[in-house]
């Protein structure tokens, strides 16, 4: 595999002027609306999908153009952590430990200068890792066979929980909810509908598009109205940003541990970015002893988890390129994405469509220069954004929502499902089940049960061929392990609580 | 919304494609952008205005849904006089006509113009299969039908599935619904699963495997054309093998039936002249199609065929009943 | 007795996936029937369903917080007014359903009477300019008929 030959295909496709400026656009759009209060990556990369595909962008250019946003919103994220002690998604709830007792003690500046450039150099590290490391298990494509396909999902429901969700049952029920609802529509193999109760919506099935607009976009407004739009926002200012090379210079090996261990989460299916940001922030923690004084506002506080979680969402990509199995909420947006691009992810990507592999990568690559860029001289105009009152930036959001759905499908009813999937939102959150399985389900459910009745095919209906093979008895026996394992480990590993004001 | 997030998106003003003007002819492309279809009406159209058979540029409009039934369904009920217009099809669209998979509608309820060039079946095994020809594998199929399990990158009662039933039928063995057939992913699956051992053949284009030929990991054991296919002489067909099957993708058009004769003959023959140009045949030997030129009269009472057979087949395996 | 949210969710649930199961067992079965068909897997998924609710009925976790009672009611609202707006954006046009429930979306937010009227025509005005002129998206901006 020459991988610099691969980089320079993938540089081809995405250094033209066009899509150069379609990554600048949407590291622009991507800050402002993961620095939007209460958006984080999912629910931004979630509103933007349908529009994108509405301006006819080919596959290409759509797919810079949002991975653009993607991590864009995972910069931004980290602004509202620190300046309003508001995580805009759980990976950003660490950076709020140390990034706003910095912002209280008036140094909101360098927290946002350290944790961008943490977060550059840990998603930089992560692209690289995902480019030695992604050609290599692509490799075992050949050693999957639907037994092998059914245990990778198996495993991938199993884990989902993990140890971020406090209670496994509801875990799994959210996986069981998006799964069932993936089997309403056409039989895939029977060609026949089904659990549609006869309504002729329903035969295409649901799309994940609006399920995931509804779950993560729409929901958010009820919240808002509950909440009166009060948040808890204290008019952290900024004064003047430089940058604080010298404190940087100091977190060099911080940010290189956190990059590392970050990835190799990011690579387990399922733990993703907030395992990652989790972990390192500890291992900073403890690395560091009492006299790292975290907690109280230090850098190493700040670039430990932000390198964290963007090594985390570059090492997510390794299972859902090579193996179409996302290993967190945000890969289960990019994976939504590709999915409607027409383009499947799995072991034969990348010698399929290596200009999607490598033009993807060549774009994270671009994105993350971008985005070191225009976030240092930039940073405040994006803080303005905070100041939007939620009585105008959430109804907007919501229309903006319903638009983008109905200039996809153009049917009401998928507008009432997206109100239908808000409720359902809003319901799963307060009752504190996850909404991240119930989109996985959607999305892998089809396959799921595919593979399931190809590998009875293929054995006559033996139910023993799901054991056949050393990978998939061994994949069995990992779900096992990752959906148990959690339920002992949370009482050891207790997680800190976001500090009080 | 903020002035600024206006100004954001704004910026990508420059992104959207500029809106269409009036122009004359039109061509439907039942899915979206990126497929065989929209390739059909992209390619087709564009190369009709290079070599001057219309006056402007073809306007390809992309109508996704149900699987190329809502353009079928469009033409019918709304253009069905329409003497501009075209519609990319493919042998998935007679497929589907015939298996009443675009909700009661008929293959005679348009006209089907011609096609100009085709992605000839292949049935394909790993390197290291014990069968060396077609009648190995037919063989072995009739000893013992659960013996051998084909992937295709087409669903059950696909175009991919129906291949080696007719292959099968045309050996002589009509016990079809044994035969063990997986739909998977696209045709590159398909070979993945072939050669990673967890099928025994893989059945599908010849676009989707001529990737895999310089490997060396997979061994073709027939085309199922006329004759041999240019570029691939070493390929034996079915039909030297002694089973008389053709099947091919190919890529065509039809045309709303209430036009006159007069305007389909003359649809025809810009398709005809198409097929011939250069360009056309760069195209083709770009995305892997083979020669197939079918126009006017003579490739509607091919398709009438074709839609026969596929519905017999069909019947027979029961995708309908 | 607390912590009721978790049973009767739990209870809603099993409510739920009885039903599917049932309508599941209404499939009707294909002739190329694979050994696996269509039925089983949604009856397992809806199974395994079960079992979660059944464990969480019997170990629920801590009660949420609900709103209150008038803040249930400006929810259903605004269920109300996204439903309504479902409906009608097809007939009447952008500019119209977007002015009165974004407005309305704002009012149910923060209740500035003022603030929410000029939300509502600002952000009817300003998206159906974004989405019309800048993103071509085909929006009809007032009913048929009008101009």
């Amino acid at each position: 595999m020459d991988i610099l030959a691969n980089l320079s295909l993938g540089f081809g496709i995405a250094l033209s002027p066009y899509t150069l400026m379609l990554a600048v656009v949407g590291c622009f759009i991507g800050t402002i609306v993961g620095a939007l209060p209460g958006l984080g990556p999912s629910n931004g990369v979630a509103i933007m999908i349908p529009l994108t595909f509405s301006m006819g962008l080919d596959a290409t250019a759509a797919l810079v153009l949002l991975t653009a946003i993607y991590y864009g919103a995972m910069y931004g994220g980290r602004i509202s952590s620190i300046l309003l002690n508001i995580p805009g998604d759980e990976p950003a709830l660490m950076t709020t430990l140390d990034g706003y007792p910095m912002a209280k003690a008036g140094r909101a500046g360098d927290a946002l200068v350290i944790s961008g450039f943490a977060s550059f150099v840990g998603a930089f590290l992560a692209t690289i890792g995902l480019m030695l490391l992604a050609p290599v298990l692509s490799n075992v494509a050949y050693q999957f066979g639907p037994a092998e396909y059914f245990a990778l999902y198996l495993l991938a429901f199993a884990t989902l929980g993990g140890i971020s969700s406090k209670n496994q049952a509801k875990a799994a029920l959210a996986s069981c909810i998006g799964l069932m609802i993936a089997m309403i529509g056409l039989d895939p193999n029977s060609g026949l509908p089904r659990l549609t109760g006869g309504n002729l919506h329903l035969y295409d099935g649901i799309d994940f598009l609006v399920a995931i607009v509804g779950l993560f976009a729409v929901s958010e407004i009820f919240f808002f109205i509950e909440s009166h739009g009060k948040s808890s926002a204290v008019g952290v200012t900024l004064d003047k940003v430089r940058v604080p090379w010298a404190e940087i210079w100091t977190t060099r090996w911080t940010m290189l541990r956190s990059s590392l261990v970050g990835f190799i989460a990011g690579i387990l299916p399922g733990a993703g970015a907030s395992l990652g940001s989790f972990m390192t922030y500890m291992m900073e923690k403890s690395i560091a002893g009492d006299k790292g004084k975290f907690g109280t506002g230090v850098a190493k506080g700040v670039a430990a988890p932000e390198a964290g979680n963007n090594a985390a969402a570059g090492g997510a990509l390794v299972p859902m390129l090579t193996l179409g199995v996302p290993g967190s909420g945000t890969t289960a947006v990019l994976l939504a994405v590709l999915v409607t691009l027409n383009i499947t992810p799995g072991p034969t990507l990348f010698t399929d469509r290596p200009d999607v592999v490598w033009g993807l990568i060549a774009s994270l690559l671009i994105a993350n220069f971008v985005l070191l860029v225009m976030n240092v001289p930039m940073v405040k105009i994006f803080v303005k954004i905070l100041t939007v009152p939620p009585a105008l930036l959430l109804p907007g959001v919501t229309m903006v929502s319903f638009v983008g759905i109905y200039s996809l499908t153009g049917s009401y009813f998928d507008l009432l499902l997206v109100v239908a999937f808000g409720v359902l939102g809003y319901l799963l959150r307060k009752l504190d089940i996850p909404t991240v399985p119930v989109i996985m389900g959607i999305l892998l459910g089809h396959q799921m049960e595919k593979q399931l009745r190809d590998a009875m095919v293929l054995s006559d209906g033996d139910w023993t061929y799901l054991f056949s093979s050393g990978i998939s008895t061994g994949l069995m026996i990992a779900a096992f392990l990752g959906f148990v394992a959690p339920i002992f480990l949370r009482r050891i590993l207790s997680r800190p609580e976001r500090v009080a004001d | 919304m903020s002035i600024k997030f206006l100004r954001a998106l704004s910026t990508s003003a420059i992104l959207s494609v500029a809106a269409s003007s009036a122009m004359a002819a039109e061509c439907i492309a039942p899915a979206n952008p990126g497929g065989g279809w929209d390739f059909t009406c992209r390619q087709i159209g564009k190369i009709l205005f290079d070599i001057g058979q219309v006056d402007a540029p073809v306007q390809v409009t992309n109508l996704a849904g149900a699987g190329g039934g809502l353009a079928f369904s469009t033409v019918v009920n709304e253009r069905n006089d329409d003497p501009d217009l075209i519609v990319a099809a493919s042998s998935a669209t007679t497929t589907r006509l015939a298996q009443n998979a675009y909700g009661g509608a008929t293959a005679d309820q348009v006209r089907f113009v011609g096609a100009i060039g085709a992605d000839p079946g292949v049935i394909v095994v790993a390197a290291d299969s014990p069968f060396q020809s077609l009648g190995d594998l037919v063989d072995a199929i009739k000893a013992d039908p659960s013996s051998v399990a084909f992937a295709g990158g087409s669903a059950v009662g696909g175009f991919d599935h129906l291949k080696p039933l007719q292959v099968l039928k045309a050996g002589g063995f009509d016990d079809i619904t044994a035969v063990k057939y997986i739909g998977v992913d696209g045709g590159a699956d398909a070979i993945t699963q072939t050669v990673g051992g967890f099928t025994q053949a893989m059945t599908g284009d010849m676009s989707e495997i001529v990737g895999f030929i310089p490997t060396g990991d997979i061994r073709v054991l027939a085309v199922l054309t006329e004759e041999r296919v240019p570029g691939f002489e070493d390929i034996p067909t079915a039909i030297e093998q002694g089973f008389d099957v053709v099947a091919v993708n190919w890529r065509g058009l039809y045309v709303p039936k209430d036009i006159s004769d007069e305007q389909f003959e003359a649809w025809g023959a810009k398709l005809a002249a198409v097929a011939e140009s250069d360009e056309w045949k760069q195209a083709m030997a770009d995305n892997g199609l083979a020669p197939f030129t079918k126009v006017g009269g003579d490739f509607q009472s091919w398709i009438d065929g074709v839609v026969a057979q596929t519905e017999e087949l069909s019947r027979e395996i029961g995708v309908i009943q | 007795m607390g912590r009721l949210s978790d049973r009767i969710f739990g209870l809603a649930v099993i409510l739920v996936a009885l039903v599917y199961i049932a309508s599941a067992m209404q499939i009707q079965a294909s002739f190329l029937s694979d050994p696996v068909g269509s039925k089983a897997f949604p009856i397992l998924i809806a199974s395994v369903a079960i079992i979660c609710a059944v464990v969480m009925i019997l170990r629920p976790d801590e009660e949420p917080e609900w709103p209150m009672a008038w803040t249930v009611v400006s929810i259903f609202i605004s269920i109300a007014l996204l439903v309504g707006y479902a409906y009608t954006l097809k007939p009447l046009g952008f500019l119209i359903p977007t002015a009165i429930v974004s407005g309305a979306l704002s009012y149910q937010i923060n209740p500035k009477p003022r603030f929410a009227v000029a939300a509502g025509l600002g952000l009817s005005i300003g998206l159906f300019v974004l989405f019309k002129y800048v993103l071509d998206l085909g929006l009809v901006p007032f009913p048929k008929g009008w101009f």
